[in-house]
């Protein structure tokens, strides 16, 4: 049985074009009778807690080993190819105009808001070198790299997942993303670097060797594997 | 203030609280009757701050309106007016924190996205200027820390 959902605080009712509608109380609806929490989208949410993350991580790598990396990846592109279309649809009905025709990084923005809004952490989008086929992303206090704190390693493949999966879908080419620095890893905020297969390789093999996002970034820039 | 009654009524959880944390509460009645006068000041004259805004800023530099061949003046009012109504009604509930987090916060990734820090930096030390012309000292000093936090927000790279 499908149950539909629908945001309908009086906020909403009231005023449904409102755009700055992020804050705690615009954003979600909580509805103790049905138990159900949804947001400004008519989307499902649940209150996870660090330790649900931690379960998760650790049983897929009890299950998996090595490939829960990889395993969290593919959820990540799955999750994040099925969120173009939803986006998609809530951002034309909301803002009354197509996908296409509207300001890049203000398309970004506000598909991250939501995304802001249930605690994945900001983010920034550099898209200097998108002309190059590739664009770095900063998110800043990402759950799943706060929730496991200084292990030495990147963590957070359901973020590069979600990327690769959600941009693959908005310019329709095959784009893959690899997280080249981590919180994870000492660092004070994440950095991943989306683009073709043939770059994301050279990141990962660059990264294996012992460099630093700082050297990746350098590496590309200089028009190492145009 | 809304945000204040809120942690109050949090921290003080089963007890009786101090004169210390009651003070803002006192601060807020005293100040009431200036905050509502200076709302209302703002309200009736909204539109001629803009106006003025403008036109200084058209004076220290037109391209502030323009991206390429783009005219923004249309967009700049808009968002300006919106800045300003939301400024007046932070300063009336005297709740600075929760514009921010309801809207500044918002608001900055998405002027960030236009590229608009220019125009929003200037657009809000011009404002407090005019602000300063509109109102008395005492009704100026309870708007100017809000446009002070928006000039920092959204007009900082």
């Amino acid at each position: 049985m499908t149950i539909a959902l629908s945001h309908q605080t009086s906020t909403k009712l009231k005023n449904p074009k409102k755009h700055n509608h992020y804050g705690f109380k615009d954003f979600y609806q909580f509805d103790p009778d049905s138990g159900t929490i949804v947001d400004w989208n008519n989307s499902q949410n649940i209150l996870t807690s660090e330790d649900f993350i931690i379960g998760l991580i650790e049983g897929l790598e009890e299950e998996v080993g090595d490939a829960s990396a990889a395993t969290m990846y593919t959820i990540g592109c799955e999750w994040g190819q099925k969120d173009a279309f939803f986006f998609e649809k809530w951002f034309e009905k909301e803002y009354d105009r197509s996908m296409r025709q509207t300001n890049l990084m203000f398309l970004l923005e506000t598909w991250w808001w939501s995304f802001t809004a249930q605690g994945w952490g900001r983010w920034e989008v550099d898209l200097g070198d998108r002309k190059q086929g590739f664009m770095f992303i900063n998110v800043f206090d990402s759950a799943v790299a706060r929730t496991l704190g200084d292990v030495g390693k990147p963590v957070c493949y359901l973020y590069a997942g979600l990327f690769a999966g959600f941009f693959t879908e908005l310019v329709k080419k095959q784009l893959s993303c690899i997280e080249i620095q981590c919180y994870s890893m000492g660092e004070t905020y994440c950095k991943f670097l989306l683009g073709g297969q043939e770059r994301i390789d050279a990141a990962s093999f660059w990264l294996n060797e012992g460099a630093t996002a700082r050297d990746i970034e350098k590496r590309l820039r200089s028009g190492e594997l145009q | 203030m809304l945000s204040q009654i809120q942690r109050l009524s949090q921290e003080t959880e089963g007890r009786y609280a101090t004169d210390e944390e009651l003070r803002f509460l006192t601060d807020y009645a005293r100040s009431f009757e200036l905050r509502v006068q200076t709302y209302q000041k703002l309200q009736s004259h909204e539109v001629m701050i803009v106006q003025q805004v403008q036109a200084k800023m058209k004076s220290i530099d037109p391209m502030l309106f323009r991206q390429g061949s783009e005219d923004l003046t249309h967009k700049w009012k808009r968002d300006t007016l919106r800045v300003l109504r939301y400024s007046a009604a932070a300063m009336l509930i005297d709740d600075p924190e929760s514009m921010r987090e309801r809207f500044l916060f918002w608001f900055q990734t998405i002027m960030r996205a236009f590229n608009a820090q220019k125009t929003c930096g200037v657009t809000y030390t011009v404002m407090q200027d005019v602000i300063k012309q509109v109102l008395t000292p005492s009704e100026a000093n309870l708007v100017l820390p809000i446009l002070e936090v928006n000039r920092r927000m959204l007009g900082t790279v």
